[in-house]
């Protein structure tokens, strides 16, 4: 009952903050952009695998929230509409980058900050050298798995399993209906499984 | 009807329950097998989660920073509507300076024309009549017939007639 009472009231302050910002209260959309940033570029970094398009993707989508807030009716949670827009911004991207034929998806020079999800409360010695170059192998290799799969497949397979959501919304994320959603989980997970196999035996 | 994948998916997730979930375990073939591929299903989502779920942003008070500086730029509650404004503004000074331009040149246009073509609005009113001259008696002859309408005047210029013919009389 706690976590549902608390649950409760962040999302009235949630709906508090929109309806502030299609008053135009920058300030409220300020503590949305800091409430979701990291989700939203984690989503998209782990679609583009870039840093720096990640960034801009990123960018572009809370500035298309901002702008189009005032059609937010409601009726889904925030969260579900901004990453609708979050994946029609990176999958226009995604295909026009496809249809380009730009060069190689693997370019970011730029080596990311990685955050363990204990390390806030268990203090951790830092990885040895070897655990770190296997540790950075394995994320190639995923991020070279995932490349192999269409815009909406990366999409599904990601917010399935990294952000947990439920079929009704990927399915409201993506526009598509609760089948399409499965049917495409089902063929991205044949995939990866096919390519990531030894991979996870070997964990 | 759910097809094959979407069930398949279900019961990965463990969204199968009750008679669909039995029916579709009795649908497989190799039982077996497929458990196997759930258990595989599961590691690679685990793998996933471990190894993606922790990307960070780094430098995140600078984007919400550059953030706020786009959105003041791009959809500034003062600053695009007066852009607009003086957008709206001068291409309406334009609109009227082209009717204004047009209708100088009509007006200017008509009073050359009157000019040149005085008679047309002469307070006379020229008629030829409807003359009968005999052209063997007076073969220069010309009748013309000059009205003032508001003074109600009417005077009968004749030309050129030597000599009137008996039978003509003044109605």
């Amino acid at each position: 009952m706690q976590t549902e009472a608390t649950l409760a009231q962040v999302d009235v302050s949630e709906l508090d903050l929109v309806k502030q910002c299609q008053a135009g209260n920058t300030e409220a959309f300020d503590q949305l952009v800091t409430r979701y940033r990291t989700r939203v570029f984690a989503m998209i970094y782990n679609m583009v695998h870039n840093e720096q398009d990640a960034w801009d993707l990123s960018q572009d989508s809370f500035v298309k929230a901002w702008k189009s807030i005032g059609r937010f009716r409601g009726r889904s949670s925030f969260y579900t509409w901004i990453y609708r827009i979050v994946m029609n911004v990176t999958i226009d991207w995604l295909r026009k980058k496809q249809v380009k034929g730009a060069g190689a998806e693997f370019n970011d020079a730029i080596q990311l900050k990685e955050i363990e999800p204990a390390s806030r409360t268990l203090p951790k010695a830092d990885p040895l050298p070897h655990e770190r170059m296997e540790r950075s192998e394995i994320r190639t290799r995923i991020d070279n798995a995932i490349a192999q799969l269409s815009p909406e497949h990366r999409a599904v397979i990601l917010m399935k399993e990294i952000e947990e959501m439920q079929y009704h919304e990927i399915a409201e994320a993506l526009g598509c209906s609760i089948g399409t959603v499965m049917s495409r989980l089902f063929y991205a997970r044949k995939k990866l499984q096919n390519l990531l196999k030894d991979v996870y035996e070997n964990i | 009807m759910k097809t094959f994948e979407e069930k398949w998916t279900a019961w990965i997730d463990g969204e199968l329950g009750g008679k669909e979930l039995a029916e579709f375990e009795a649908s497989l073939p190799n039982k077996a097998a497929a458990e196997a591929e759930k258990h595989d299903a599961y590691k690679l989502g685990a793998l996933l989660k471990e190894q993606l779920g922790a990307r960070a942003l780094s430098n995140e008070d600078f984007f919400s920073h550059q953030l706020r500086e786009r959105i003041a730029r791009e959809s500034g509650p003062f600053r695009e509507p007066s852009l607009e404004a003086s957008a709206w503004w001068t291409v309406r000074r334009l609109f009227f300076t082209g009717v204004a331009s047009l209708v100088l040149f009509v007006i200017c246009a008509v009073v050359v024309i009157r000019e040149k073509n005085p008679g047309e609005q002469s307070q006379y009113l020229t008629q030829i009549l409807n003359a009968r001259i005999d052209p063997a008696v007076s073969p220069n002859a010309t009748i013309s017939m000059f009205e003032t309408k508001e003074d109600k005047v009417t005077v009968l210029w004749v030309e050129g007639l030597q000599s009137l013919p008996a039978d003509y009389a003044a109605k």
